[in-house]
């Protein structure tokens, strides 16, 4: 038996693949088993293909997947044809059997360049290029477990057996899958149906159907292949665990912060996070979190502002190309001293670049955008956990320091799937910040931190002008400089302030010293577990205020300063520099927009141990 | 003149502008409906009409160019007790913010938009608006203008505000009446101001709006539909000025929400409390009983 699988699901996007991960991932959990699932897809509604990968494990809650899976489950040919190269010797493949003279040729939606690497490679291993060809190579050279299934078959059998149409049953070849991970893994029944339960609460018909497939399906499989994929141990600790993505978290953080207005413009992958807060937005007692669908990203922001003056915590979430249009309201909400939160999940730029892929490359866009000068604040999120109590925090930063808030994540750690503990609440706290009591109320007066009142209580005056402490326009040179230092003295404040802006993993004095942020953590530290040499991890959690002193120190006397970062060259190694003057020498960087893998991060910094300066890394399709 | 809405800063707008007009109806207008300063929000974009809100003595919000529909509409929704009133120029409304015009139509949220209309951008030295008609070339341009003039009214009828109305800068009276209406107006109202501009345009003056201008007589607002309005309201010879339509019927963007959001109407974002002594008012239970669907219990 194994403590940990890794496997990937694949199908055509809305082919039923997203049910098939969520009712699997609920047992994992509910049969103790800690989860991670990268999700990939095309942007894209229908047909292209789409895929989980997934590491399950019973000893721990894993913090990053291996590009080697120990099974691939198909929906569909394309899904083989795609990723048959990453399962392991003796590893498991659940496949189509109908589906066995399919080539390549008749798979419209299979973009030429793999075709063409997919063409070589089956030159090379010689086989003719059908799945039933490709099957048997991996039979016989990689020595699978293939488990064969007629998926028409045995949908004419639930189809005979509900009497429903064969169009209906179509749908149901996500549960063909579940059942045969489910009997492959020896997964208890009752945790499948929990799941099923929970995915189809209210449509008792469907979830019947579903539970009916899947143990079908399960007993076959189990009959003929046994449960060779179980999972070792009783599992973890944890009596409870909280499934969330990156985006729920986040919401979930938001909602927990006193959020009250989040405003937004539809954007892959930050749209989903609004939604979900939409669909929690009434409190029991009393309350409510207004989500607000704005015409376009200018609105998006300038709400959220107007929101924000009544006092109301207000945020919004947008992606790079919508925080591109927002950067004239943020200079507005600098220089009106404004608390609000941007939520900016990264995808690959520049232009649309591509929507549903990740990426790290706008970390200078964060840190740099908008005319002008005003103090930021810009948190970063490593993973799950990180993510939801930034999102608490960011709220008390924008309100402490009046300013605005960026909570920089990205589309990896937005689609992600894990399994958490339930986060603790109880040390939660909540910070207003200065609220003005009082008489003769002026917005700008006794700075740098000026009392705030809000917009119902008071009379004030805001403008995007520079101003006097009043908030009337003025020009005057000696005012100018007078708001201006006021301003910008609250950074420095926020310097002394802001703790654990950077985190260290690691041995005392390592040799070697990784430095990143944002989805990279989790990987790092899986990797450099398994390194010989020594190594220690440099983790940022605030890129503004830079914590220079902190960041100096621990570069001082390594072999090795290696950045390893999603962008075609490190934007951490750059905000270093201009921080503290130090150049980090080495890379290692993918811009593919596929995650990094553990085992690929490991090979690539054998090669920088062993001199080399730059990795690209490449893996996954 | 209603000085008590007026503040001490000095008015800095060209001798003779249309927008002295407006401020003093506003002062009036304000003064007879007696709004609370503190509950009172006047919102500006950029451009002349961008500094209302300083010479107004009540809160005041002055935003970006093309962006005072949207800060309003955020402080609107978060806080539905204020009287929010925007204050545009016709560049800033229906050119850089015509996107946001629109939409506050189709929400017919309770706010007021004047929009100051002199058919030039003052500020910048006289180039041509979305009002400006095609072939006028004022002092201050190069070349006439070639494109069309887009017609206010209309395209805020189409957009869905509910009270459309045109009034004159220099017309105190009528122009006080026309702000009074709006901002008692449940919904979406657009004022279309015309104003001079002394210093950019030669054309369009005082004496040519004074010449054309014709009031609405017999004309029942309540009793058209959109589009009798939209004819009415039409620019031709003659410059009609009143009410072109009023619509009390359809609900108001606050209304719709509260249909979807229980408890929006009694406690709007900024009314609710969201924390006691430094603690989240979601406590741990109430975490996980609102997240249940994300949390997965371990079998026993």
């Amino acid at each position: 038996m194994m403590e940990k699988l890794n496997m990937i699901l694949g199908g055509a996007q809305g082919s039923g693949l997203e049910t098939t991960i969520q009712i699997l991932s609920s047992a994992f959990a509910s049969s103790g088993n800690g989860f991670l699932a990268d999700r990939e897809y095309y942007s894209n509604i229908k047909g292209r293909h789409s895929y989980a990968h997934a590491r399950v494990s019973s000893v721990e809650i894993p913090r990053s997947i291996d590009s080697e899976i120990d099974l691939l489950g198909c929906m569909d040919a394309e899904t083989l044809f795609t990723h048959f190269d990453d399962i392991v010797e003796e590893g498991y493949l659940i496949y189509d059997s109908s589906i066995g003279e399919k080539t390549q040729d008749s798979i419209k939606s299979i973009e030429d360049p793999l075709r063409e690497r997919l063409e070589e490679r089956f030159d090379e291993i010689g086989i003719e290029g059908t799945v039933s060809s490709l099957v048997e190579y991996l039979e016989e050279e990689k020595d699978l477990e293939v488990v064969e299934l007629d998926y028409p078959s045995i949908l004419e059998d639930i189809q005979k057996e509900f009497n429903i149409s064969s169009s209906h049953a179509s749908r149901y070849v996500s549960s063909i899958l579940i059942g045969a991970v489910a009997g492959l893994m020896g997964l208890d029944e009752d945790e499948v149906n929990k799941g099923i339960k929970r995915k189809f609460e209210g449509k008792e018909k469907i979830a019947d159907q579903n539970m009916f497939l899947v143990k079908k399906v399960s007993r076959m499989v189990e009959e003929e292949h046994g449960t060779p994929l179980e999972l070792e141990g009783s599992g973890l600790d944890e009596e409870e665990l909280l499934m969330v993505n990156g985006n729920e978290i986040t919401g979930m953080g938001k909602v927990t912060a006193g959020m009250r207005f989040q405003s937004y413009y539809p954007i892959t992958p930050a749209a989903d996070e609004s939604f979900f807060i939409e669909q929690h937005a009434g409190f029991e007692d009393e309350g409510n979190v207004l989500v607000f669908q704005t015409e376009d990203e200018l609105a998006a922001i300038t709400s959220c502002i107007g929101a924000a003056l009544t006092g109301t915590r207000s945020a919004t979430a947008t992606s790079g190309p919508g925080f591109d249009l927002m950067v004239e309201g943020l200079g507005w909400a600098g220089i009106n001293e404004v608390p609000i939160v941007v939520t900016y999940y990264q995808r690959g730029g520049p232009s649309t670049g591509q929507p549903t892929r990740g990426s790290q490359d706008d970390l200078m866009n964060a840190l740099y955008s908008s005319h002008g000068n005003f103090p930021r604040i810009v948190l970063v999120s490593g993973d799950h956990e990180e993510a939801f109590y930034d999102a608490i925090r960011a709220f008390n930063l924008a309100e402490q320091f009046q300013t605005p808030v960026i909570h920089l994540m990205d589309k990896f750690l937005a689609n992600f799937v894990k399994t958490i503990p339930v986060p603790d609440i109880s040390e939660v706290e909540i910070d207003r910040g200065e609220l003005f009591e009082g008489e003769d109320y002026r917005r700008f007066e006794d700075g740098p931190i000026s009392d705030r009142a809000f917009l119902g209580s008071e009379v004030m005056w805001y403008t995007g002008s520079e101003h006097d402490v009043e908030g009337n326009v003025s020009e005057d040179p000696e005012n100018r400089i007078k708001m201006h230092e006021k301003r910008m003295k609250k950074l420095r404040i926020a310097d002394e302030e802001i703790d654990d802006r950077v985190i260290y993993f690691g041995p005392d004095e390592p040799e070697n010293l990784i430095v990143g942020w944002g989805s990279v953590k989790g990987v790092v530290l899986d990797a450099i577990e398994e390194m010989e040499e020594d190594f220690g991890y440099l983790h940022f959690r605030c890129f503004s205020p830079f914590p220079t002193e902190e960041v100096s120190s621990y570069l001082e006397n390594k072999e090795n300063v290696i950045a390893v970062e999603h962008s075609y060259s490190p934007r951490v190694s750059e905000v270093v520099r201009l921080n503290t003057g130090v150049r980090i020498e080495k890379e290692v960087v993918k811009f593919t927009g596929r995650p990094i893998y553990r085992d690929e991060l490991i090979d690539s910094l054998v090669n920088i141990i062993g001199g080399s300066d730059r990795e690209v890394l490449k893996h996954g399709p | 003149m209603a000085r008590e809405y007026g503040t001490d800063n000095w008015i800095d707008w060209c001798p003779g502008c249309g927008d002295f007009g407006i401020v003093s109806s506003v002062y009036r207008a304000f003064s007879e409906l007696e709004l609370n300063p503190e509950e009172t929000v006047v919102v500006s974009g950029i451009g002349c009409s961008g500094k209302m809100p300083h010479f107004i003595d009540v809160s005041g919000v002055h935003t970006l160019h093309g962006r005072a529909i949207p800060f309003a509409t955020g402080i609107k929704m978060a806080n539905p007790g204020l009287e929010v009133v925007v204050n545009g120029g016709d560049g800033d409304l229906l050119g850089i913010g015509a996107g946001h015009f629109v939409a506050l139509g189709r929400r017919n949220l309770d706010v007021l938009v004047m929009m100051h209309d002199n058919r030039v951008y003052g500020l910048t030295k006289g180039q041509a608006s979305p009002t400006l008609p095609r072939d006028t070339k004022t002092k201050a341009l190069n070349t006439p203008s070639i494109q069309d003039a887009i017609e206010p009214s209309a395209l805020a009828l189409t957009s869905g505000y509910t009270h459309v109305a045109r009034s004159f800068a220099m017309d105190s009276d009528h122009l006080k009446e026309a702000i009074k209406d709006g901002i008692e107006h449940d919904g979406a109202s657009f004022l279309n101001i015309l104003q001079p501009c002394v210093t950019y345009n030669d054309i369009h003056t005082s004496e040519y709006f004074n010449e054309k201008i014709e009031k609405l007589e017999d004309w029942d607002p309540e009793s058209v539909s959109p589009t009798e309005a939209m004819n009415k309201s039409k620019i031709t010879e003659e410059i009609p000025l009143g009410l072109f339509y009023r619509d009390t019927d359809t609900p108001i963007f606050e209304e719709r929400i509260a249909g979807q959001l229980q408890g929006y109407q009694e406690k709007p974002p900024a009314e609710q409390d969201i924390e006691e002594d430094g603690k989240t008012i979601l406590d741990q239970q109430g975490f996980k009983s609102k997240f249940d669907e994300n949390i997965i219990k371990k079998k026993k």
